[in-house]
């Protein structure tokens, strides 16, 4: 001991870092990693590889030369916005498609606004969303699964999603489906989409770990159960039951992993209640009565641009006021 | 369901090594300063002067306001000095330096160790014998004990908390003078609880101290047993989560009100004292002994096992010396402070001298207490899940860095208690509340001038 | 075809010529009455916005400059005596011409001079560090070092100096508006007079402790000996609180003060090259005679500013 360390209080800090919260994230995401590799094989490894690395390079190079600034990478943020942006698209997305997805998460949608902390979308779908409008012959090419473990994906339902039959063909083309094939693997749809218990063990994960609180997530899925459940009772023939609507699609996937994101949601917890509500209703909306089969992440997106007002709005509950 | 403040906290990891540890008295050093600024409020204003001879626990500092205190001299022996002398924050405070001769105490003070379970009857003499003994709070911020038991006009006390919490990390004093001296605190407990008019008193203790619970109980239940003025008083286990020992969030988990901002405990009728506090009360009162010596931990993670120490110590001993009597300075430490990790100050000056408020010597290693780079909000919102106070951190900060002050009013950075939460919790290891605090101040400073215009 | 266009081009003209009389109603009718002076004097006001003058900012001052009657009551830092001038053209009026100042650090705590007790590890803010205690050196008056000061000049006319730890102000730049006088915690910062030629004599030190104790602290600290005071010729050194203070209205440059410093916390800058024509550090001859190893850092601390002459 040389000199004397003196600092204000407090002089203790908790385990938990930037870096360290990012990483559980990733953790968390490994199960649906594992999951679709295992059931879309080297296709889907490429489109995480290529997403993942691009990201990560992409914002090195702009945080190093354009903004010149320090560099963000060894954070894990870059990373997570890889997995989540390979997990949002088809196994089957070309390499340049995935590369182009994520200059607009990276380079649009995260450091135009100033990098993390600052941006005002969640990039992983704003890049998603971009290619969704840009290239939507890939990006709704579901392709039978060529994984490691061989298909297991019911017949029929190949090269659609459950929504997009449902979309077609109306209630009674899905009837046949079975909720135990959406809960463990393989319905058709994006590499993230595979299993519903891979997303819960992620969920799980986080709350346990502490990185997110439960209120987004929940609110989301509590939101659609009722207001599919509604339109369901009023009419079974015309509109999907409830358990379809929260298996199917990118709902869990969305709910868990990309509604809850730090930067992008309100930080207050009933902030957060509203948040989910919102993206429930609409997330059901366009599913109901839109043109596009699914509607998570336009109902994430449109529900990001009010962030700013749900804050301004929401705060929390103040001792003795 | 056991009871706990309802808004925020956080569960730093509890590290008592030195729980089990007795008190040992520390022995005279060949010289005493002592400082005139050891409580809250005006510093006492020297009455010797170089060249007297002072005996042990005799006045040498008078109260200079409404607000302060009598200071007594804790050994016997000459006045060397008056002059300044560095405190631990190298500010120059008045010290009275004496150097020791022997042990003479001053008479009437009653040096025995019986237990005197009588209570006097006359309020207005125990307030006396508390304000003439010096008697400050001894749980962080001391301010003078009798001013917080004499209630302004027209409000009446409902309830006296003892705070047997000890939330903060590492701290060992309170749990080993709850142990040790448990009947002499709910004496004084209930000393306290008649001077404010006969209302219960709670001594909430946290749950990982259960055997403070049980001994405090006893104690507790003995005394109703054997002497009379005992009813009311009760041991509460609360749950544990820091920062309990907070005054306004101790009121929040006993008696389930909130103070309003910019508020006193008074206002929903609570009085909350330091266990510290009740045994200084006690040997005011009923010993006629004035507060010249506390309790204070030396611990640390750096330090063996047997080099953890619960020492009572003189007011007026350097820091040094008590450091150098423990076996010195652990080689990995870097910084030491002086009370606890959430809220105790880092020592500059190691040559300073211990005051009443006292409480630990906690050396850190660099590892431990080194803070990571700031780097960007990424608005997780932990900081404000984590404020006590149901504050907004990262709101706050933003509005300090620009010197928006109408915005801090509005969003209370009044009403911060400094307890540390949301630095402790933020990952991007924004300096929240080194700004807020600064900020705070700005903001009082400014009602102030505005209640006085 | 032809007559898409015809109409295209109607309909656009109409609503051109509606929106443009909905305009002027509009205007007429939110006009604010205001002096006209307020926009001519602004329009010689530098537009720095800096609020160095006292008021919220260059306008705001513009206004404050019309309804004020007293012209001394009004001046603008930034824009000086030429700008002023002009106001007081503008309003026909005169004013007279006031000193020009500067900013002036009056410390000299190096890192040589004031070595280090302690490391201060919490956020890198003087207001922060002046709040938790006396500071990382033994000297508990002296400049704190994190550049509040330069965070709060707009002008960039005030940088820390890595090898010495102190700010530097840069006299070109400086338009003594005062925000790095009100950001110190620790009010080392001074206007003083620009002094002829930019010649100046202070006290680099701000030091109240008793001589022993400054001394201690800080080789290059005032020990409050009052030499300086004794044999200045125009009484224009007190010493206070074992702290010498040059008034620079009365002070004359003779420098005699500089000569008697024990200590050299008295600083003489921008004088004439006299001794040593080649070295850099011949801003202070007489001390420089007499200089300890100490010194050398003084003069370094001084080279920025004498390059710009």
């Amino acid at each position: 001991m040389d000199k004397l360390l003196v600092s204000p209080s407090p002089h203790l800090h908790a385990k938990t870092s930037t870096k360290s919260l990012m990483r559980d994230v990733v953790i968390a995401l490994l199960p649906a990693v594992v999951v679709s590799v295992l059931f879309y094989g080297w296709s889907e490894l490429l489109v995480l590889g290529v997403s993942v690395a691009s990201c990560v390079l992409l914002e090195f190079l702009i945080t190093k030369y354009l903004l010149k600034g320090t560099c963000t990478i060894g954070d894990w943020s870059a990373v997570i916005t890889g997995v989540l942006l390979a997990l949002n698209l088809p196994a089957s997305t070309p390499w340049w498609v995935v590369f182009i997805g994520a200059v607009v998460a990276i380079g649009v949608a995260k450091m135009t606004f100033g990098g993390i902390g600052q941006n005002l979308f969640n990039p992983a779908i704003a890049g998603r969303v971009f290619l969704l409008i840009s290239f939507p012959t890939y990006m709704t090419d579901w392709t039978k699964p060529s994984g490691f473990v061989g298909s297991a994906l019911a017949d029929g339902f190949t090269g659609a999603t459950p929504l997009g039959i449902a979309k077609e063909g109306g209630v009674a083309a899905v009837e046949g489906l079975d909720y135990m094939d959406m809960l463990f693997c393989n319905i058709g749809g994006s590499a993230g989409e595979l299993s519903a218990v891979a997303l819960l063990i992620g969920f799980a994960y986080l709350l346990v770990r502490k990185v997110i609180r439960p209120y987004i997530t929940v609110s989301i899925w509590v939101t659609v159960a009722v207001f599919s459940g509604i339109f369901w009772l009023i009419d079974p023939e015309v509109y999907t039951d409830p358990a379809f609507n929260l298996l199917t699609g990118g709902l869990l996937l969305g709910s868990i992993f990309m509604a809850t994101d730090y930067v992008t949601s309100p930080m207050s917890n009933w902030g957060g209640v509203i948040f989910g509500v919102g993206i429930g209703v609409i997330t059901m909306l366009i599913r109901y009565f839109g043109a596009y089969p699914e509607g998570v992440s336009f109902a994430i997106l449109i529900m990001n641009s009010v962030v700013p007002l749900i804050n301004k709005w929401c705060h929390t509950k103040k001792y003795g006021r | 369901m056991m009871k706990t403040f309802s808004i925020g906290g956080i569960h730093p990891s509890d590290k008592k090594i030195s729980k089990d540890c007795n008190i040992e008295i520390l022995p005279v050093p060949a010289k005493v300063y002592i400082s005139m600024a050891q409580h809250l409020g005006a510093p006492a204003t020297p009455i010797v002067k170089a060249g007297d001879s002072v005996k042990v626990g005799q006045v040498i500092a008078e109260p200079a306001g409404f607000i302060s205190a009598y200071v007594h001299s804790s050994v016997s022996g000459t006045v060397k000095s008056v002059g300044p002398r560095k405190d631990l924050a190298g500010n120059f405070v008045t010290h009275v330096e004496i150097e020791t001769e022997g042990d003479d105490w001053a008479e009437g003070i009653d040096c025995s160790d019986t237990l005197i379970t009588e209570i006097p009857e006359d309020n207005k003499a125990i307030l006396e014998k508390i304000k003439l003994n010096g008697v400050v709070g001894l749980g962080g911020a001391t301010f003078p004990a009798h001013v917080k038991l004499s209630p302004p006009p027209g409000k009446k006390a409902d309830c006296l908390i003892l705070n047997g919490a000890e939330c903060e990390p590492y701290l060992t004093s309170d749990y080993r003078i709850m142990l040790e001296r448990s009947k002499e605190i709910v004496i004084g407990a209930a000393i306290m609880k008649q001077v404010l008019g006969g209302c219960p008193a709670v001594i909430g203790i946290e749950e990982n101290k259960p055997e403070a619970i049980r001994v405090m109980s006893d104690a507790v239940a003995e005394l109703q047993k054997t002497a009379r003025g005992y009813d009311g008083i009760s041991v509460m286990p609360l749950k544990k989560k820091y920062p309990q020992g907070g005054e306004k969030q101790l009121i929040d988990a006993v008696m389930k009100r909130q103070v309003k901002s910019m508020g006193l405990p008074i206002d929903v009728g609570a009085v909350v004292q330091n266990v510290a506090t009740s045994l200084a009360v006690y040997e005011a009162v009923q010993k006629n002994m004035p507060l010249i010596s506390n309790v204070l931990t030396v611990t640390g993670d750096c330090l063996p096992m047997d080099r953890q120490h619960n020492y009572k110590f003189r007011i007026g001993m350097p820091l040094s010396y008590i450091a150098e009597y423990a076996g010195g300075i652990p080689e990995d430490a870097a910084k030491i402070i002086s009370g606890g990790p959430m809220m105790g100050k880092a020592i500059a000056e190691l040559d300073a001298s211990t005051v009443k408020g006292s409480s630990s010597l906690l050396y850190l290693t660099a590892a431990q207490t080194m803070r990571g780079t700031e780097s960007a909000c990424i608005r997780c919102g932990k900081c404000a899940e984590a404020c006590p106070m149901g504050l907004e951190p990262f709101l706050l900060q933003k509005y300090a860095r620009n010197g928006m002050m109408d915005e801090l009013e509005e969003n209370a950075v009044q009403d911060c208690i400094e307890c540390g939460c949301c630095l402790y919790s933020c990952p991007a290891y924004i300096p929240l509340l080194d700004i807020i605090r600064i900020a705070k101040g700005d903001v009082i400073r400014i009602i102030r001038g505005r209640v006085q215009k | 075809m032809t007559q898409t266009i015809i109409w295209t081009i109607a309909i656009l003209t109409i609503l051109g010529m509606v929106l443009a009389v909905v305009l002027y109603l509009v205007a007429e009718k939110f006009k604010v009455e205001e002096d006209p002076r307020i926009d001519d004097v602004e329009k010689v006001l530098p537009g720095a916005n800096c609020g160095g003058c006292g008021q919220a900012g260059c306008r705001a001052f513009a206004q404050f400059c019309v309804e004020s009657e007293d012209m001394d009551k009004c001046f603008c830092p930034v824009g000086g005596n030429d700008v002023m001038q002009q106001v007081a053209a503008v309003l026909g009026r005169t004013v007279a011409a006031k000193e020009p100042m500067v900013a002036v650090v009056r410390c000299n705590g190096t890192c040589e001079n004031r070595p280090k007790t302690n490391e201060y590890g919490g956020y890198q803010s003087c207001r922060v560090k002046a709040a938790l205690y006396s500071g990382d050196t033994g000297c508990s008056f002296g400049c704190l070092g994190c550049g509040d000061c330069v965070a709060a000049c707009q002008f960039g006319a005030i940088e820390m100096d890595p090898e010495t730890g102190l700010p530097v102000v840069d006299e070109e730049k400086c338009t003594a508006c005062g925000a790095c006088v009100k950001a110190c915690p620790k009010n080392i910062i001074e206007l003083r007079n620009k002094g002829r030629r930019n010649m100046r004599v202070y006290v680099s030190c701000v030091n109240r402790d008793k001589g022993a104790v400054a001394r201690k602290a800080c080789k290059a600290a005032c020990i409050g000996c009052g030499k300086c005071a004794k044999v200045c010729a125009f009484d224009a050194i007190t010493v206070e609180n074992n702290i010498a203070y040059i008034d620079f209205t009365k002070c004359k440059l003779c420098k005699k003060c500089v000569a008697e410093c024990p200590t050299g916390a008295i600083h003489a800058v921008n004088f004439p090259v006299v001794n040593k024509p080649a070295a850099p550090v011949a801003a202070k001859p007489v001390a420089v005679a007499e200089a300890k190893s100490v010194m050398n850092k003084v003069e370094k601390s001084n080279e920025p500013v004498k390059k710009e002459e």
